[in-house]
């Protein structure tokens, strides 16, 4: 906790704000249903209304509230984005300790897994699994997750490779320490700082794959996410020659800029004061 | 070399074997019957296929025989370069795959070229003026460049260049219907078609290569073999082309054999952002009409040259670099 | 031949970020065919000076000062101009390390680069000079297509010496020619080197923390402490008879130049540095309050040679000047010492060596003053000894005798027998005498803290503890010099060689001088500077220990017949 405020601390006045814009997203994500008042999936008013008091970032073409949608959008984003970041993160991290540990077979067996899930395009392999098994949110966060290990394994090992070199870990072990002592005392410290970052960058990507997917319709058509907001919208003939893409197109493109840029600050600024600490 | 090389392509053999195999197995996985899912609405697009082409499907994928003989064929046909029939546009899959690739192909070596090049010596520029204004302020642009995701890069272009200023067609590949007179006027209409497209993905691409650039030279100027190379009073051009960017160069290099699957991923999204018609446009019209054995060709026929370049990209990489042995 | 070709005035240079400066106010110039060599500690700035030289410090650095090419200040050049001295004429043979050449270019090309740049050659001359200057340094011409990483570090050190050499310079700086290196590859490229330098007779510089590298290589030879020259003088005459306690210290820690005593390093620092006072102070044995504020300047001591010490050098504690005593016994006459001259310098540790009966026993009671002379004079300080002047008092002279038993009254406590010099001298207050009682018995490695040990008698201790005890009362006076007479000849060997390297560790920290007299020459070699053989009441031989050429004459003279003994 001391630890966490001391980064929050150090942090620059680009990365707080970003900070901020994240708690913002993630509060109306949660609670779309507090801060919308109209419904994201029916109409409640006349098609193609610009913004108003009553429906703030004005409607669709049906008619449905577009700022219900947007809230509903980055509950989406946020369900996709830390889900994947925490199944791949732990599931990864896990996999990269245990490989990095052990060594031997087991490392070289990870290792080619690792370097063929970072070689493959992970649009296409999303977009051909859930052509597959179907793209519904959950299949989607699995998937991902799936295809997002990699990296955060890859980190956690190198690092564990080196830490089981250094001498006070092979002191420990002299000492008859087991894989959990070493774990707690000497990697855990060192690993986990490594993993918040990978963590924070793989929520980043992972919004920004499945915003793709369903910017091509190939997402959960359930799903009021960003990407399928912008996806109807363009998808609207004429859409670049009429007054709604001003706030039809910009909405969903604006708060999906905004989100990755801050996230993408956040993620440099953190790693940033990691590197110097270590 | 030989040795590590052979090792490399047996490593890349059992690769390609995964690959396949996935294939394989995909629609066989797939939860329930695939042939219900087939007929299901999905989408605002609804497709239905009559129950002579379920069976045609059925036989396609011989699912009447046992696993092991289904595998053995399936591997037989790949061997004959026989991808699979495509239901929906009635041609083989090999063939509708083969009609797309030049399009994509094309964006993609032209816009990894661009940025490539570009990047890299923007990369060199800014880490040999390291911290002066015009390093800070390419940085900056840089960082945002990369990370702003592609399809957001195309649908900005598509709404402001292409829209609204009209200085480029809004979608397609080539003016449908035209008649073109010279082979200049027809070159010219690829090209006005090409140039967002490519643009948009060299945006990424010169964004990460620059950075790439930047952080190695910075980090070889710092090396004793610079401060002696200085020592000998060569000309300025000489440190940094021969003696700093040649250091630089099998990175570089590698990267730009590497990226070709980042470059794919975002050739789909560009492609159906500008209605482009290449192999990205294919995977999306073939996922929307449930056409099974065209979504497996595509997604073949992307690993498998992912693979090559990345097997490529070992090769250069010691010819670059005379350390690596 | 005569004209000086590089010369350096007042060179100094302070890293952007460094409040010190790594060289401080540097001076020397060099003729065509001389040769200097730079030696100091790492991080002592010599390194600093040979790239300053070159011109590669103008982006990190403060330069002040100039450095001179036949009277072109290289300083003021243009960028355009520069390029016509710096390789063309002054070229400089970097550290050799995997990271020097760059990795990615054919070493032949590395070299040829410099052809095509500074001279006229066409390409295929250029190749064909590459190939002559290879074969020169003798490396197989036909490896110029090679990696540096395929090379050995021998070979990598003949292509840069190629390199260096390609524009055939005027002069050439080495920086640690040899440290990549194995005993072998090392004398080979000691040879190479002081061939080209014979042959091309370039100004050479030769920057080596190695003192045998610069003994072959260099005639002269500047020292260096922390950016500033500690001494300057013949290569010969310094590592011979260093003037600086610095100097000394980095003699006495070369295995080379010691090859069978123990190696002492130079003592860390004892407190800090101040800014404006001797850069050495704080490690220095012979300093004086006055070394802590004001800086020496480099003066001339004697002929040849530069010193920066306020003390002008390592001073001459005790000159015993034609010393002669004769006893008579039964009616004959026993010369004990006849015409002996003696000298021993601040921080030394001198072995008087010699059988039994050679009257170096006698000698020494003499020095100390506990003994009157028949005929010479014992100078301590400058100051003539004649009783006790020299011993009964603080910072002076102390004996310790060789027989433990009878050297300690046995029925003093412990302490008591510790107190009693400060307790005759009246120093300090009761609890400071028994503070330092304490803390000197610590230091000789007796149970200091615990009050029984104080207070048993010392007719309770064994040999080893007594002889400690009356160490540590002779130490309680801090003395300049400590003469101890076969202070373990009655130990036994355990016991003796705790007992010498306790003392030795204590004379290398505290820094006092110590006249060691044994009969063992082996004993005297492990912890000796300087070695006196007596034989018959003479002084039959003298000389450094240190290095080779030093240590023949004495094993001619004397060994086999003390060893035999």
């Amino acid at each position: 906790m001391d630890k966490r405020r001391q980064v929050v601390g150090k942090l620059k006045f680009t990365s707080r704000l970003a900070l901020v814009i994240l708690l913002v997203v993630i509060l109306f994500g949660l609670g779309a249903d507090l801060f919308a008042f109209h419904s994201p999936q029916l109409p409640s008013g006349p098609a193609l209304e610009g913004p108003s008091r009553v429906h703030w970032l004005g409607t669709d073409d049906l008619g449905i509230d577009l700022w219900a949608q947007i809230c509903q959008g980055a509950r989406i984003s946020i369900l996709v984005g830390f889900g994947v970041a925490v199944l791949a993160g732990i599931g990864g991290g896990l996999i990269g300790m245990l490989a990095g540990y052990y060594g031997g077979c087991i490392d070289r067996l990870v290792m080619r897994t690792i370097d063929l899930m970072l070689v493959l395009p992970d649009l296409l392999l999303m977009i051909v699994l859930g052509a597959f098994f179907g793209p519904s949110i959950s299949n989607i966060i699995i998937v991902l997750s799936l295809l997002s290990w990699a990296a955060p394994a890859r980190i956690v090992r190198s690092r564990l490779i080196s830490l089981k070199q250094e001498q006070r870990v092979t002191a420990a072990y002299s000492y008859g320490a087991g894989f959990w002592h070493l774990t707690r005392y000497h990697f855990l410290p060192e690993l986990l700082p490594l993993l918040m970052v990978s963590n924070i960058k793989l929520v980043g990507k992972t919004i920004v794959a499945e915003a793709s997917l369903s910017f091509l319709g190939l997402g959960d058509p359930t799903a009021k996410s960003w990407g399928i907001i912008l996806n109807h919208a363009i998808n609207f003939s004429g859409i670049y020659f009429t007054p709604y893409w001003r706030w039809w197109v910009l909405s969903p493109l604006v708060a999906l800029t905004v989100l990755i840029a801050a996230i993408a600050v956040l993620s440099r600024d953190i790693e940033k004061i990691i590197n110097t600490k270590i | 070399m030989s040795q590590g090389l052979s090792r490399k392509i047996i490593e890349y053999a059992l690769t390609f074997l995964v690959i396949v195999s996935m294939n394989f197995f995909l629609p066989r996985l797939m939860p329930g019957d695939p042939f219900t899912f087939l007929s299901t609405e999905e989408g605002s697009i609804t497709i239905i296929y009559t129950k002579e082409q379920i069976d045609r499907y059925k036989a396609y994928y011989g699912l009447d025989q046992p696993l092991l003989r289904q595998y053995v064929t399936y591997l037989a046909c790949l061997g004959r370069g026989d991808l699979g029939y495509s239901i929906y546009f009635n041609e083989t899959v090999g063939r509708i795959i083969l009609n797309r690739i030049p399009w994509t192909l094309t964006i993609s070596i032209i816009a990894l070229v661009l940025g490539g090049l570009g990047g890299t010596l923007l990369g060199s520029l800014s880490a040999w003026r390291r911290n002066e204004s015009m390093d800070q302020g390419l940085y900056l642009i840089m960082i945002v460049c990369s990370e702003i995701p592609t399809f957001l890069v195309g649908v900005f272009l598509l709404f402001f260049v292409a829209a609204r200023l009209r200085w480029f067609p809004l979608a397609g590949g080539i003016t449908p219907f035209a008649n073109f007179k010279t082979g200049f006027a027809r070159f010219n209409d690829l090209a006005a078609h090409a140039f967002l497209p490519i643009m948009t993905l060299s945006v990424t691409r010169l964004a990460d290569f620059y950075l790439l650039a930047r952080n190695t030279i910075i980090n070889v100027l710092t090396k004793d073999f610079m401060r002696t190379a200085q020592a000998k009073g060569l000309r300025k051009r000489r440190l940094l082309f021969r003696h700093a960017l040649k250091n630089a160069l099998a990175p570089v290099v590698t990267r730009a054999f590497l990226s070709l699957s980042t470059v794919f991923n975002g050739a789909i999204l560009v492609e159906n952002v500008f209605n482009y018609p290449g192999v990205g446009r294919l995977l999306r019209e073939a996922v929307i009409v449930r056409d099974y054995p065209l979504i497996q060709g595509v997604f073949l026929f992307m690993t498998v040259t992912v693979l090559i370049m990345n097997l490529l990209a070992e090769v250069v990489y010691k010819q670059l670099d005379p350390r690596v042995n | 031949m005569e004209e000086t070709i590089l010369r350096v005035k007042n060179l100094t240079v302070i890293y952007h970020g460094g409040k010190e400066p790594a060289v401080h106010q540097v001076n020397f110039a060099l003729k065509r065919g001389s040769s200097l060599g730079l030696i100091g500690e790492s991080g002592s700035g010599k390194t600093s000076i040979g790239l300053a030289i070159m011109g590669l410090l103008t982006k990190t650095a403060t330069i002040e000062g100039a450095v001179y090419y036949q009277g072109t200040e290289l300083g003021s050049l243009s960028v355009k101009e520069r390029s016509s001295f710096y390789w063309r004429k002054i070229a400089m043979v970097f550290q050799n390390s995997l990271e020097t050449l760059n990795p990615v270019l054919t070493v032949g090309e590395q070299i040829e680069e410099c052809l095509r740049r500074h001279t006229t050659l066409t390409r295929v001359e250029s190749k064909e000079k590459v190939k002559e200057l290879l074969i020169k340094v003798g490396f197989d011409p036909a490896r110029g297509l090679c990696y540096p990483h395929q090379l050995s570090g021998g070979m990598r050190q003949r292509v840069l010496t190629a390199m260096a050499l390609s524009c055939d310079p005027d002069v050439l700086i080495i920086d640690e020619p040899t440290t990549a290196l194995d005993a072998g590859a090392k004398n080979e490229m000691i040879q190479l080197l002081a061939g080209l330098h014979r042959e091309r007779k370039f100004a050479l510089v030769v920057i080596s923390h190695e003192l045998p590298v610069i003994a072959n290589l260099t005639s002269r030879i500047m020292v260096m402490y922390k950016g500033k020259i500690v001494e300057e003088g013949k290569t010969k005459d310094v590592l011979k008879a260093p003037q600086h306690t610095y100097t000394r210290g980095l003699i006495n820690s070369s295995p080379a130049l010691n090859p069978y005593r123990d190696l002492w390093g130079i003592p860390g620092a004892r407190e800090e540095a101040t800014t404006d006072g001797c850069n050495f102070f704080p490690r220095c044995s012979q300093r004086l309050e006055s070394c802590k504020n004001i800086p020496p300047r480099l003066e001339d001591v004697f002929m040849e040679r530069k010193v920066a010490c306020h003390r002008g050098g390592i001073v001459t504690l005790l000159q015993g000047k034609g010393i002669s005593k004769s006893y008579r016994f039964k009616g004959k006459t026993i010369m004990a010492c006849v015409d002996c001259e003696i000298a021993i310098r601040a921080g030394e540790v001198v072995a008087l060596i010699g059988e039994s009966g050679s009257g170096k026993t006698t000698l020494a009671e003499i020095i100390s003053g506990v003994l009157a002379p028949d005929a010479g004079e014992v100078f301590f300080e400058r100051e003539r000894v004649s009783g006790h002047n020299a011993s009964a008092r603080k910072n002076g002279l102390q004996i310790v005798f060789q027989d433990p038993f009878s050297a300690l009254n046995e029925h003093f406590t412990v302490e008591q027998a510790v107190r009693e010099p400060l307790e005759i001298l009246k120093l300090g207050t009761l609890v400071e005498r028994k503070a330092l009682v304490k803390q000197m018995l610590k230091e000789l490695q007796l149970p200091g803290e615990d009050e029984d040990f104080l207070m048993r008698r010392c007719y309770t201790l064994s040999g080893g503890q007594r002889q400690r005890v009356a160490l540590a009362r002779s130490l309680v006076l801090e003395p300049q010099l400590l003469v101890a007479d076969e202070i373990s000849s009655m130990l036994d060997p355990s016991t003796q060689a705790n007992m010498i390297r306790m003392l030795k560790g204590l004379q290398n920290t505290k820094g006092f001088a110590m006249l060691f007299i044994t009969h063992d020459l082996m004993l005297a070699r492990k912890i000796a500077d300087t070695i006196y053989v007596m034989r018959q009441g003479r002084i039959i031989q003298q000389g450094p220990v240190s290095g080779a050429f030093s240590y023949l004459t004495v094993r001619d003279g004397s060994r086999d017949t003390l060893i035999e003994k």
